[in-house]
């Protein structure tokens, strides 16, 4: 192969993507940058050009209740999922056998039915009057004469069934190249299985475990479905109010001002969660690549 | 990871996105500086003409007959005109946010006509974005048309909308579980907490609050409606209002999650419990109209108008009146009703509501005073809907 | 202990696993047993009134439903060969070659996958108004295309790490040309992977909501038109229908896990790695 082909044909290959990707990714978010400083209004002719940087103080100040809501939810909801999803990705790892791709479809089937119409399916098996609901007041989950729908309780639980998918899939994915015979080794070595599963099979699986949560809690944080249909009067979160902005009351520059603080404030949970878990897994293991 | 030679590997790409920029900002600098805003204001009227072609109308779900009468079937018949019904309004301002882009430019989504609320019609008129009727080429329409909607506030003598239906904003109660529900008053009723609803359409919600509290919506002033947005707030807060809702409240009503909610006087129809029914409040109702309009760059605006025509007939007019039980806006379709022998329609008060039967209620106000005052009240409400 | 505690003990995972597919499932099988629910036409009804195979007899008996389905279908399928063929050719390019600028090729790809879809749709819409472009299926596509990409680069890319490239290399000193040699060895041995990454972006893009609603305009997609019903009374239809794509897509997979399972016995090149699909997202 001719040298200037080979050297020229990555950016070949990567040239649609990347460009794709630049102008209908990075060349957004620029403009909603440029959208968040501009002010005025329909009535007045439209949205000027005035470097309004107030626009972001205002984003702030007036809607901390519901950005906090959706971190306390989108956080909630990836605990939620995480004690649901480890189980169940350990069972299909490494102990359904047979049964491992009949429940493995099962995992990733949800994602066939349009998620609309399976939040609204919850609407209707949590009713108030429904035998789900009595079952949990039964089980005094749910207070005697308490209830389900529009609470907290239930946009996170909506929150932690849509994205319990994405929890699911790298955890196993992890776990499933695991090499069996190191959990013998373990146990030889540590005698208990819980210790073997501490000092082996978490580590192993934390890549996993930690693409998992950002998986699920981003779009959990800017989700909105779920407190639109499952979620009360005092449910909203910044999703709600973005689209309400952007949407019904086309207020666009404080709209884009709310999003790109909030898209800000996730970047920051993010970087510190990955130090925290003191992984490179999320960006592309580059040394991985190298080897291979 | 190890990469010495991070400097040199960023450079390409980021060449490429800031070539991207540029080329964005470039394109952006030549187009116009305002993002928004009104359309050419010139008075345009809708042109009337041969009848054919095709014919789009934006509309509210379930706003029409299907099925053995259908209007629309009839229509195409008796014109030859090919009609795509589109049911896409939910909300009126979630529809006019979709549309509104294209409005600016003068271009009207390929609609021919859309069905809005009052004040959506005028807010849409006042930017520009509408075309008139000329009366002469709708000559059913104003034979035919209730002479209590000729006049209305927001559009005094009907130059650029026809009203499809007309409707009451009342008391949805289940008859079963909460019997007592009389006034709007009686939805802050602890004994109902949670069990609740209010809509999220401000001009419909916190007049009757406030109507309720004796308070004259036609005559309110700016801190009335911001105090009747408090007392809904505090019912918010305390759990008393479950959801501020759209038209999505009907389901809570058929599930029986709630038991007593503002809503409107047609929904009825719409759901399948026998203990649901609409009560006119003892302070009396709001009154509203969703009108048919033009918008400006519309196609076909000569079957647009025919439409209009075709759907002022008494005949035509009843099946869509029976299916939908609105306040029908056509004079004599009672006798319509009575002639095929459904006197029981032709006596419901929610299609032919007596002046007796709507002597409280008010039409649907705006918030008084300036534009920054109207802002401060509606944004207000949206706080509330918003859950801040 | 008792042998039945025994068995309890031993088969707790699997019972746990049982239970937690069930509730993943549970409100399929309430919207497949919906779509035989008897309900009048035009009212809400979320009782059970009955069985009846009315609304499966006339499944496309809703103009609307099917209309809105129908420009799902196509914009999925247009935004779903784009994106699979872009993104393979990123994939490509970032495994096989060595250049300038993959870290930030990386961090481009995995960025989109980062933001939560509000706002992706918001950023596009600010643009798109800004330059006062009309809304619709034009850029309902370039949304869909945008926001596949990453997820197909991702699974093409995990396949083709740990890819043994000797059997090409072979190829070439055979004397194929570079062209041949991928038509005839890179391609079948991809081919589930990207199989696989087409089903995906198919999926997303059947599914998509939020970013859809920012910039559909007046354009209606399957999601959309449920939204908006949703408000109001759901027709039985789209019951029968989100039913009938269900078993449809359980098929298709079905479908891909055999061929794919018969491509890697054919293949029998056996990664020594392979990082599966989710690795680094």
């Amino acid at each position: 192969m001719g040298g200037w082909r080979r050297r020229i044909a990555p950016y070949g290959l990567l040239g649609p993507g990347a460009i794709w990707l630049a102008l209908f990714f990075v060349v957004p978010m620029y403009f909603m940058g440029e959208m968040a400083l501009r002010s005025g209004s329909l009535e007045s002719g439209g949205f000027a050009m005035t470097w309004q940087w107030s626009n972001f103080a205002d984003a702030v100040t007036g809607y901390e209740t519901q950005v906090l809501r959706s971190f306390l939810y989108a956080g909630a909801a990836t605990v939620l999922a995480l004690a649901i999803a480890y189980p169940l990705a350990y069972a299909i790892a490494l102990r359904a056998g047979r049964w491992k791709l009949l429940l493995l479809f099962a995992v990733v089937a949800p994602f066939f039915t349009t998620y609309l119409i399976r939040t609204i399916a919850w609407k209707t098996i949590l009713a108030d009057s429904s035998p789900a609901v009595d079952i949990l007041q039964f089980l005094q989950v749910v207070p005697p004469d308490g209830r389900v729908l529009a609470t907290g309780g239930a946009v996170v639980a909506g929150l932690t069934y849509n994205f319990l998918p994405f929890m699911i899939l790298p955890i196993y994915a992890s776990l499933e190249r695991m090499d069996v015979r190191l959990i013998e080794a373990a146990k030889d070595l540590y005698a208990s299985s819980a210790k073997a599963f501490w000092r082996v099979t978490l580590p192993i699986s934390a890549p996993g475990v930690v693409a998992g949560v950002l998986l699920t809690f981003i779009p959990a944080v800017g989700d909105y479905v779920n407190a639109l249909l499952l979620g009360g009067a005092g449910q909203a979160m910044v999703g709600n109010v973005i689209q309400s902005l952007y949407l019904q009351q086309r207020d666009y520059p404080e709209a884009a001002a709310l999003s790109f603080l909030m898209m800000a404030a996730i970047l920051v949970v993010v970087v510190v969660y990955l130090r925290l878990a003191g992984t490179g897994a999320f960006m592309g293991d580059e040394d991985e690549e190298a080897r291979a | 990871m190890s990469t010495p030679a991070w400097g040199a590997r960023l450079r390409a790409p980021l060449l490429v996105i800031v070539a991207a920029l540029v080329a964005a900002l470039a394109l952006a600098a030549c187009g116009d500086d305002n993002v928004g805003g009104g359309a050419d204001t010139s008075t345009e009227v809708a042109a009337a003409g041969d009848v054919e072609g095709e014919l789009t109308i934006s509309t509210w779900p379930g706003y029409i007959d299907v099925g053995d009468s259908n209007t629309v079937a009839e229509f195409e018949d008796e014109t030859g005109v090919k009609v795509d019904y589109v049911e896409d309004v939910n909300d009126n301002a979630d529809f006019f946010g979709k549309l509104q882009p294209q409005l600016q430019d003068g271009r009207s989504g390929g609609r021919s006509i859309f069905v809005v609320t009052d004040w959506m019609a005028k807010q849409m008129y006042d930017l520009g974005y509408l075309q008139q009727i000329d009366h002469s080429t709708v000559p059913t329409v104003f034979e035919n048309m209730l002479p209590s909607l000729r006049d209305p506030a927001f559009d005094p003598g009907r130059d650029f909308s026809v009203p499809w239906q007309s409707g009451m904003t009342g008391l949805m109660v289940n008859a079963e579980l909460a019997p007592d529900v009389r006034s709007v008053n009686d939805l802050f009723d602890p004994r109902y907490k949670g069990k609740v609803t209010v809509l999220s359409e401000m001009r419909d919600t916190v007049p009757l609050v406030m109507k309720a509290d004796g308070v004259d919506p036609n005559d309110a002033t700016k801190q009335q409606w911001l105090d009747a947005i408090d007392k809904l707030r505090g019912a918010v807060e305390s759990g008393q209002i479950r959801r501020i809702t759209g038209n999505d409240y009907t389901q809570d009503m058929a599930n029986e999650n709630v038991v007593a909610a503002i809503g409107w006087s047609g929904d009825t129809s719409l759901i399948e419990n026998p203990d649901v029914e609409w009560r006119m409040p003892t302070q009396g109702c709001i009154l509203w109209s969703d009108n048919m309009v033009i918008p400006k760059g519309a196609p076909n605006t000569a079957a647009a108008l025919a439409w209009m025509d075709f759907v002022y007939q008494p005949e035509v007019q009843a099946d869509i009146a029976e299916y939908v039980q609105y306040v029908t806006p056509v004079e004599g379709v009672k006798q319509v009703f009575v002639d095929r022998g459904q006197t029981k329609l032709a006596e419901n008060p929610l299609i032919f509501p007596t002046e007796q039967f709507t002597a409280d209620c008010s039409t649907q106000p705006e918030p008084p005073g300036s534009a920054a005052d109207r802002d401060e009240v509606v944004e207000a409400f949206q706080d509330l809907v918003r859950g801040g | 202990m008792t042998a039945a505690w025994r068995w309890l003990r031993h088969n707790a995972l699997m019972i746990y696993a049982g239970l937690a597919v069930a509730y993943m499932l549970a409100p399929i099988a309430v919207i497949a047993l919906f779509s035989f629910d008897q309900t009048t036409r035009g009212k809400l009804d979320y009782d059970w009134s009955g069985f009846t195979l009315e609304y499966w007899r006339d499944a496309f008996g809703e103009p609307a439903v099917n209309e809105a389905l129908l420009t799902s279908l196509q914009l999925a399928a247009v935004s779903t060969v784009v994106s699979t063929a872009i993104g393979t050719m990123m994939a490509l390019a970032l495994v096989r070659h060595r250049f300038r600028g993959r870290a930030v090729s990386n961090l481009l790809i995995v960025l989109p996958m980062a933001t939560p879809e509000i706002v992706i749709g918001a950023a596009l819409l600010s643009m798109f108004l800004i330059y006062g472009i009309a809304l619709g299926f034009t850029t309902l596509f370039i949304a869909h295309v945008m926001f596949s990409i990453s997820f197909v680069v991702i699974v093409v890319r995990s396949r083709l790490i740990g890819f043994d490239r000797s059997l090409e290399e072979a190829a070439a000193d055979l004397g194929a040309r570079p062209l041949t040699a991928f038509r005839t060895i890179t391609l079948p041995l991809i081919a589930p992977a990207v199989v696989a990454a087409a089903l995906l972006a198919f999926a997303l893009s059947i599914d998509d909501f939020v970013i859809s609603n920012f910039n559909s305009g007046t354009t209606e997609t399957f999601p959309l038109y449920i939204f908006g019903v949703s408000l109001r009374g759901i027709p039985v239809q789209v019951n029968v229908l989100a039913t009938l794509l269900f078993a449809a897509a359980v098929a298709g997979i079905a479908a891909v896990l055999l061929q794919q399972r018969r491509g890697e016995m054919i293949a029998a090149v056996r990664p020594e790695r392979e990082p599966a699909l989710y690795q680094e997202a």
